[in-house]
């Protein structure tokens, strides 16, 4: 069997100590530690700057401050009624796509099969971002368009509102939730839904009182975890619900620290960060039950066969008409509206004279502007080896917790699948107070601070993938090697090495896919040109109305990211369902 | 009753056309149990579920009692939820989700003819008393075992006291021990409501025991219909016998065809000249094959008391089965099986007379 061999210090030999997993788990245990006791302490500090905190300051004005505010109340209604809404909407979108692909006699179902997934592509920033373009009531092309044809004195659709950000956010958690229903919809036995025909109940009770019951317990987790998702995220309220002073709890925190006017408080926003991550921490508690019943129901399947799927008749032209319409709003249009703007010395709605002012001055400008140049090369370093480095943490944090039998591996299990549940603004926080507190790491403002929050970050993810491949390599196939003749090393590179490959390869491009677009934790440590990455560079373009600009950056962005998408899947890295979801 | 006229059907999938059944004609008269036996793959489950509704024939005629649930030529096609059957399935189909009583009562409070509360109660307990699980209202379907699933099945198909029973394979998921059980009961069941079933299996003793009539299919077309003992004593195929029991096999063609009516006569054999009862029509040298069941054939000791159909061999193996001796003698250069009682002393190597009764020696065309 393949182990970390022991490092040769006599002494620990002599106890019979292997030292590597002391090491991982110290490791693992201080990037989720301390980030976690420093938000926790941080959050009774009475100093406003993390420098300035010591024991003697603390108490518990923060957190009066914080809930004694109604503001904070209505934040929460906020929330719940943004997360309740869009995943209302992203869930019955889904289940209609998945229901039609896989139930019924839909004709051209590989559009959506092949369609659906590419919208994972796109990313956050950016589909917020084209809506903005679309429908905000003073540039939004879509509005300013009703105005002018139905001569209208005001906006009908204001994109910056609690209903836009749900729309936006609902449109996002369709391709991760359609990926994890088609499963679902697929592991039940027709024959019980045929039982039903057979029985003389009609197929709308059929739907009802068997068909959905059945897909009860697995529908509500993928709610749950598209909750999560929703919760999380912070760059689509962050784009639509900021400029008008709309928060949810992602987007307040980072208002809290980034106030324009006030100068930030940083015990405040621990303060609200806690029932954030604790409201993210129940709701992660509750998924992982949640899998734990669904599997209960997973029984008996027949023999394989497709139920006959479901006649559409005269529905056919309506039900592609939806498919297709979804993927007009989830892709193709918020590219187009990129492609169009990037091409505009200034922003105007189409016209023939629009078409005609057409120019690469914006491309031209991104070759030229010294902070592109910057940004690409922080964001190609940043990616690259936080992708690394999450890897090969992730294979040696599973590696102990899989083949050894070292008494920590349980608590190693549960360290490194902790940062799941902690969103990605708090996390980010978290980390100010690291970087800032312990001074032995003088990385506040350099790009290496965000490699070590995204790595923190992705180890979940990098260690559920890593474990469930590692559990698959049955130790025969090594030990069958051995009795063959070949030595150790050989077995390693011939054996093991290619069966883990694949794996390896997938965690490392998820990762890159995940960190070249997440801008919520690189905006809490970002301080300057020098850690500025390519999301954020964005961001600030858009920030300050240089929006062809942006245009053309996101235009580039959103393309490689197709065509790496499109590679990754032709290719046949399939990323395992549950964990598709970009941001 | 089932009426079944020249059924056709093509499946049509991503790896190419299927014709699973292929002109398949049937009658199940009122209160009969008939059964469909075949390998896997013939077409069996097609066909039920084509009777039930959950498949559209390609071409052909379905009638249930009165009605004509498919045609082809009139373009009729019932919906499976509008036609009067009860259906078994060969996973059960035991909805998850809810208790003994409620899967029983589902298709009761769902169906087109709406009851009262109180009369569904009625349905319920007398469907779940027919199957002995009386007693297991309130258990979740996944809390019962395999036997108690199949009861549950079948409560939920009788519950609603449906015009024909249609089961697939409904005792294959079961036990050896439980099969035996389960088949008299089933049998027991249907025969004591009188209601007319159509039964698939694959197991031949499940198909003799039970039914009034079995029909053996194979590549989806019926090779033979008639009751069990005429279908395992009289095949008219090499298939059917091979398929139904053990089955001898000598090749011989026909020397003196005997006179009409099941009269024996005389076939050339590479072993020498065997009596047998002849295909109706036979003329002198039609090649024949005849069939012995294994339990037909028995010893002699010396070839005197006999002239007529002894064969010498050497047994080859023997095999102790607890209530048989199984062995295989060597004839020529074929192997006979024969079945004897478990006394008999045979060993190895040793010279025998087999004996090969006229009346049980069938020849068929080949
Ligand atoms: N839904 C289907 N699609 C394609 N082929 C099928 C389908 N169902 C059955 N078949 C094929 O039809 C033939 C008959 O199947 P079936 O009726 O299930 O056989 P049996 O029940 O006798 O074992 C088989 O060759 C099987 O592979
Ligand atoms: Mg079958």
């Amino acid at each position: 069997m393949f182990r970390v061999e022991a490092i040769r210090v006599p002494w620990l030999r002599a106890m019979d100590i292997n030292p590597w997993p002391y090491l991982v788990l110290g490791l693992v245990s201080f990037l989720v530690l301390a980030p976690l006791s420093l938000l926790v302490l941080g959050s009774f500090s009475t100093a406003r700057l993390p420098t300035d905190f010591s024991l003697a300051q603390t108490g518990l004005q923060n957190y009066l401050k914080v809930y004694l505010d109604p503001l904070t109340y209505e934040l929460m209604g906020n929330t719940v009624i943004y997360v309740s809404g869009s995943v209302a909407l992203g869930i019955s979108l889904a289940l209609t796509l998945a229901w039609l692909v896989e139930r019924t006699d839909m004709p051209a179902k590989i559009l959506i099969y092949a369609g659906v997934p590419m919208t994972l592509a796109v990313p956050g920033m950016l589909q917020a971002m084209a809506w903005v373009l679309l429908l905000s009531p003073r540039i939004g092309m879509i509005n300013r368009g009703l105005m002018e044809s139905l001569g209208l004195a005001e906006a009908p659709i204001n994109i910056y509102s609690l209903g836009g950000m749900i729309f936006v956010e609902g449109l996002r958690l369709v391709p991760t939730a359609f990926l994890m229903l088609i499963p679902l919809l697929r592991s039940m036995d027709p024959a019980l839904e045929e039982a039903a025909a057979t029985s003389g109940i009609n197929p709308s009770a059929t739907i009802r009182k068997v068909t959905l019951r059945l897909l009860a317990p697995g529908l509500f987790a993928v709610m749950v975890y598209q909750a999560m998702t929703a919760l999380e995220i912070f760059e689509v309220p962050g784009i639509l619900g900021l400029p008008s002073r709309i928060f949810v709890f992602s987007t307040k925190i980072y208002a809290i620290i980034h106030s324009a006017t006030l100068m930030p408080v940083y015990g405040q926003a621990n303060a609200l960060a806690m029932i954030y991550l604790l409201i993210a921490v129940v709701t992660t508690y509750f998924y992982s039950r949640m899998i734990g019943r669904a599997e209960r129901f997973a029984i008996i399947t027949g023999k394989g066969y497709r139920p006959r799927p479901q006649e559409l008749g005269a529905w056919k032209i309506p039900a592609l008409a939806v498919a297709s319409l979804y993927l007009l709003l989830a892709v193709v249009l918020p590219f187009l509206v990129f492609l169009y703007a990037s091409f505009l010395p200034y922003l105007q709605i189409p016209s023939a004279a629009a078409l005609k002012s057409f120019t690469l001055k914006n491309y031209r400008l991104l070759a030229t502007y010294g902070e592109v140049g910057s940004a690409l090369k922080n964001t190609a370093i940043m990616v690259v080896v936080t992708a690394t480095a999450t890897t090969l943490l992730s294979f040696f944090i599973s590696l102990v917790i899989v083949r050894s039998r070292f008494w920590g591996r349980k608590l190693l299990d549960q360290l490194a699948f902790a940062p799941h549940a902690i969103p990605g603004i708090v996390m980010g926080l978290a980390f100010v107070w690291v970087f800032l507190r312990l001074d032995f790491l003088p990385i506040y403002g350099t790009i290496w601070a965000m490699v070590i929050g995204f790595t923190t970050n992705f180890i979940s993810y990098g260690t559920r993938a890593m474990n469930a491949s590692l559990l698959q390599i049955h130790k025969e196939l090594e030990e069958a090697a051995y009795v063959s003749g070949l030595p150790p090393w050989r077995t390693m590179r011939r054996i093991f090495l290619p069966l883990m490959m694949p794996t390896f390869a997938g965690v490392w491009i998820w990762v890159v896919l995940h960190a070249v677009r997440i801008a919520g934790m690189p905006l809490m440590l970002y301080e300057g040109s020098q850690n500025q990455v390519l999301a954020i560079l964005i961001w600030n373009m858009w920030d300050e109305g240089y929006i062809p600009a942006a245009a053309a950056i996101g235009t580039l962005l959103m393309l490689s990211l197709l065509l790496l998408t499109l590679l990754v899947r032709s290719v046949g890295f399939r990323t395992q369902r549950a964990d598709v979801g970009g941001r | 009753m089932i009426r079944i006229e020249n059924l056709h059907m093509r499946y049509r999938s991503a790896q190419g056309e299927v014709d699973a059944v292929r002109g398949v004609s049937l009658q199940v008269a009122e209160g009969q149990f008939y059964t469909l036996l075949g390998p896997s793959g013939c077409g069996k489950t097609t066909t039920l579920r084509c009777v039930a509704g959950l498949e559209k024939p390609t071409s052909g005629e379905i009638g249930i009692g009165d009605h004509i649930v498919f045609s082809s030529r009139q373009a009729i096609h019932v919906p499976a939820h509008r036609r009067d059957v009860g259906m078994v399935f060969q996973s059960y189909a035991i909805w998850p989700h809810l208790n003994v009583f409620d899967n029983v009562a589902l298709p009761l409070r769902e169906g087109k003819k709406s009851y009262s509360g109180k009369e569904i109660e009625e349905k319920v307990r007398g469907a779940l008393h027919l199957v002995k699980l009386g007693d297991l209202e309130k258990r979740p379907a996944p809390f019962l075992s395999g036997g108690q699933q199949q009861r549950l099945a079948l409560a939920r198909a009788l519950a609603r006291e449906p015009h024909v029973l249609l089961l697939d394979e409904p005792l294959s998921n079961l036990d050896a021990k439980l099969r035996e059980e389960t088949r008299l009961e089933i049998c027991d069941l249907v025969k004591q409501l009188g209601i007319t079933t159509l039964y698939v299996t694959h197991d031949q003793i499940e198909a003799l025991v039970m039914s009034d009539v079995v029909a053996v299919m194979s590549m989806g077309v019926i090779v033979q219909e008639g009751p069990p003992k005429e279908i395992y004593q009289s095949p008219r195929e090499r298939f059917v016998a091979d398929f139904i029991g053990m089955a001898n096999f000598i090749e011989g063609s026909v020397e003196s065809p005997g006179e009409e009516n099941g009269a024996t006569g005389q076939v050339k054999t590479a072993s020498g000249r065997l009596r047998c009862l002849l295909p109706s029509g036979s003329a002198c040298g039609d090649s024949v094959l005849i069939l012995v069941r294994p339990e037909d054939i028995t010893l002699c000791h010396d070839r005197s008391t006999t002239q007529e159909n002894v064969l010498p061999g050497r047994v080859e193996i023997v095999a102790f089965m607890g209530d048989s001796l199984d062995c295989q003698v060597m004839v020529d250069s074929q192997i006979v099986r024969m079945k004897l009682h478990p006394d008999v002393d045979l060993s190895r190597g040793q010279k025998v007379w087999l004996y090969l009764p006229p009346q049980r020696c069938r020849a068929i065309r080949r």
